[in-house]
């Protein structure tokens, strides 16, 4: 054998561990997703932990697949959008366990977490090609790697916060009329557990901004044009611009409550609109896209 | 001068006390603004921005008329989505003005004062001197918790009167830097907005080129000027193409199949044929020459521009021309690359892809020099009309393919660099007020402020503190705070233990 050809040979290996691994790790949501699910029909505690213990596990694996990655590619490993979606999935589920840590059998908000992090990647492993790709020049910047890895870190931090607000929009109207839940969550708890929601998202807010930023920045150095109004700039301009009224109306006291929860579920719908549904209003309404960039 | 004048005569007090002003100050306001922008950027997502009218039409684009009365092919240049920008800018900046006049006054800081309600209260119960505890106390919060000290003087020093502390950099002022700051980004944007203007050039090796742009600026434009010749021309010495060597992975495009590779039914491979090179760059060693001078050097590749005289020139494609000889003929055919070729003698078109030159970067870590090449198609027209495409393989400079028994050679080529060069005034202020605004931002946001308003009285002869504490910044901990501040307290508090020597 060529010393090429051994190279390709153990590069497909690897990519073949890769791609196993990563239906594994999805596969481990998935059940994490299960989990909450029967809690939430059960109301019972055991599944919500058990699902939090695989939710820990599945974390820990795609930790590792995250460095093998890295390690095939010898680069960061945030560049394709298969990339990027593992990092995604990856942050989401990481950020859920690191808030829910303090709170005691509290578990409904997994549920939504859970099932983005495995339909990320699902996403990445049906539609995406997998192959650790040469970066074409205009990629090859230090801010489009910046961009990307704080952009979706963002995501994945609206994600969690979006996911306590439903909780918390749906469990308070049987807490206010004194019909007790079984899900961890009590008057005494309710708002320390909401309040979680508000600081993930003033968390996520600067990240965004960084990677709006960072994305102008490197369209600067490649394109020579900072911003380009093409949809997927525009609609990460909109969820940008629905979490700055989120957190305004937050400090609207009449506002504090139900608008700004809205503003802060709108925000994530918008967020999930940047990701896949950039031009899904276009589509539904017969009009074409002229821009190559807009997929 | 009389302006000057004026401006200073000028009731800017009765502004203020318009009802609409205040309107404008208000944080609902500036949501519902942002609203509308959201609104608008919406409507941009869907058509599709910078496009043309008839390409829109042609393409199919439904409720024409509607977008064309409405421009929504431009709708980030219309009046209205410019006017609902203006109405946010100046509700920031009537905002940023009045949060700055409220933080000079520090009225927050006197009503704390006034105002001051105990969320905690500790027993300061081993000492029981007030004095002693009120110095005590003071020290830990300067000494142990580093704290400053917001009140001064000596009508305060006293105890029973309310001190307030304050710890971390200020959140209101970094609240207030990072809203001034988006202020200036929306600066830089109306620079951009007026002044800036882009165009294209190509250069072909070792020729002076002048720059002519062909675009105006808007603010020019409005005022009828037309685009002027830069001073100054480049020449580009070398254009220089490099390409990895990529492996096309074998691996199904079909869900199921997918499946079947993460169950391990069904292997993944690279393939290696050597037509997977794909492009690692494109550099071009320019030179900047003005009178009779090359007065700057740099040879620039994609996201690595030139700057100069406020101009940027980026790396933006290139040209590729190329001489076919048929036969022995002397008179040699010249194309373009990815345009097609009518060879007499030849039924149809001979169609040429990129001509793949330069260094070869190989997966192995070695590199070579590729004998330059292009991938040949012949595209012939069916008798229905539908044309049909055969790959003829590829044709190596000086060597030949044979097409209906006509010899094919490609004897030269010329590569000629595309630049793209763009002027924009707003850059600068963009990139300065946007790190001070995700600087000041982050500080705000990830940091630890405190502001602690304390006092120290007696209730039943034994000292206490009372405090309020207010935090801001996810790296503030109030409860973690209050654990540290009562072992300190325990330690001040501590009986002398007897026994042990002094
Ligand atoms: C594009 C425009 C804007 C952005 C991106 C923005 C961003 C933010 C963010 C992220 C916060 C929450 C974090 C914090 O509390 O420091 C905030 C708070 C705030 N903003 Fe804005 N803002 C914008 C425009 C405005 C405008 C026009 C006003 C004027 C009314 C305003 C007034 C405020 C106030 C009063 C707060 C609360 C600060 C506090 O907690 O003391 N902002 N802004």
């Amino acid at each position: 054998m060529s010393n090429l050809e051994t190279l390709l040979s153990r590069d497909a290996f690897l990519l073949s561990v890769d791609i196993r691994l990563f239906w594994f790790v999805a596969l481990i949501y998935g059940a994490s997703l299960v989990l909450y699910i029967i809690h939430l029909v059960t109301k019972k505690t055991g599944p919500g932990k058990l699902a939090t213990n695989i939710l820990w596990f599945g974390v820990i694996t795609h930790a590792g697949l995250i460095l093998l990655r890295t390690f095939e590619g010898q680069r960061a490993p945030f560049q394709t959008l298969y990339e990027s979606l593992s990092w995604f999935a990856w942050s989401a589920a990481v950020t859920y366990l690191y808030v829910e840590r303090k709170w005691k059998d509290i578990y409904l908000s997994g549920i939504l977490v859970a099932a983005l992090s495995m339909g990320a990647c699902l996403y990445a492993l049906l539609t995406r090609s997998p192959a650790v790709e040469p970066l074409s020049p205009p990629l090859q910047s230090w801010w489009f790697e910046w961009h990307v890895v704080l952009a979706f870190l963002s995501y994945a931090v609206f994600v969690v916060s979006c996911s306590i607000e439903i909780v918390y929009l749906a469990i308070k109207p049987s807490l206010k009329k004194g019909l007790g839940t079984d899900f961890g969550i009590n008057m005494d708890n309710l708002e320390s557990f909401h309040a979680q929601s508000f600081r993930l998202a003033l968390f996520g807010f600067p990240l965004l901004t960084f990677g709006i930023f960072s994305g102008a920045a490197w369209a600067n150095e490649a394109w020579g044009r900072y911003w380009g109004w093409d949809p997927k700039e525009t609609w990460s301009l909109i969820t940008w611009t629905v979490f700055a009224m989120y957190l305004h109306s937050v400090s609207i006291p009449k506002w504090r409550g139900m608008p700004a929860s809205i503003f802060n579920i709108l925000g994530f719908i918008c967020m999930i609109m940047t990701f896949i549904g950039v031009n899904w209003v276009a589509k539904l309404l017969g009009i074409p896209s002229l821009h190559l960039y807009a997929m | 001068m009389t302006i000057l004048k004026k401006i200073r005569e000028f009731n800017w007090q009765a502004i203020r006390e318009n009802k609409l002003y205040w309107r404008f100050a208000s944080l609902k306001t500036s949501v519902i603004f942002l609203g509308i922008l959201v609104f608008f950027y919406i409507i941009g997502t869907i058509f599709p921005q910078g496009g043309e009218i008839d390409d829109y039409i042609r393409a199919g684009g439904r409720f024409s008329s509607f977008v064309i009365f409405f421009n929504l092919l431009e709708l980030f240049t219309t009046p209205i989505f410019l006017l609902s920008a203006l109405l946010l800018f100046i509700n920031l900046a009537i905002c940023t003005f009045e949060r700055f006049l409220l933080l000079l006054s520090q009225k927050t800081l006197k009503t704390e004062e006034l105002q001051f309600i105990p969320s905690y209260i500790l027993p300061l119960d081993i000492n029981p001197q007030l004095e002693d505890a009120f110095e005590g106390v003071r020290e830990i919060f300067k000494k142990e918790l580093r704290f400053r000290e917001q009140t001064n003087g000596s009508d305060k020093e006293q105890v029973g009167s309310v001190r307030i502390i304050e710890k971390g950099w200020s959140y209101k002022w970094l609240t207030w830097i990072y809203h001034v700051a988006i202020a200036f980004c929306f600066v830089g944007f109306l620079l951009t907005y007026l002044f800036a203007f882009e165009d294209g050039i190509t250069l072909y090796p070792n020729e002076h080129t002048k720059i002519m742009p062909t675009a105006v600026s808007r603010w020019n434009g409005s005022w009828g000027k037309g685009p002027q010749e830069l001073d100054f021309k480049l020449i580009l010495d070398e254009f220089i193409t490099e390409h990895n060597q990529f492996p096309a992975l074998d691996y199904p495009k079909d869900k199921l199949s997918r499946l079947a590779v993460a169950m391990g039914w069904k292997e993944v491979k690279y393939l290696l044929d050597n037509e997977s090179y794909f492009p690692k760059d494109w550099k071009s060693r320019l030179r900047v020459i003005k009178g009779n001078h090359a007065v700057l050097e740099k040879t620039i590749e994609v996201n690595d521009p030139l700057y100069f005289q406020g101009i940027t020139f980026y790396q933006a494609a290139y040209e590729q021309n190329l001489k076919i000889q048929v036969d022995d003929n002397p008179i040699l055919l010249e194309t373009e690359v990815g345009k097609e070729l009518i060879v007499p003698g030849v039924d149809g078109m001979l169609k040429f892809g990129t001509l793949k030159t330069g260094t070869l970067f190989k997966k192995d870590g070695t590199t070579e020099k590729i004998k330059p090449f292009v991938e040949t198609t012949l595209v012939r027209k069916d008798s229905s009309g539908k044309s049909e495409t055969k790959k003829l393989g590829k044709l190596v400079q000086d060597e030949s393919l044979v097409v209906d028994d006509k010899r094919i050679i490609l004897k030269e080529f010329k590569e000629a660099s595309v630049l793209s060069y763009r002027y924009d005034p707003g850059v600068p202020i963009l990139w300065i007020s946007g790190i001070l605004a995700m600087l000041a931002m982050s500080l705000r946001i990830f940091g630890a402020w405190h502001r602690i308003a304390y006092r120290i009285d007696e209730k039943d002869r034994v000292p206490r503190l009372l405090l309020n504490i207010k935090t801001k910044g996810l790296m503030a901990n109030e409860e973690k705070f209050i654990k540290r501040l009562k072992y300190h307290l325990n330690k001040m508090t501590e009986p002398i233990d007897l026994d042990t020597p002094v």
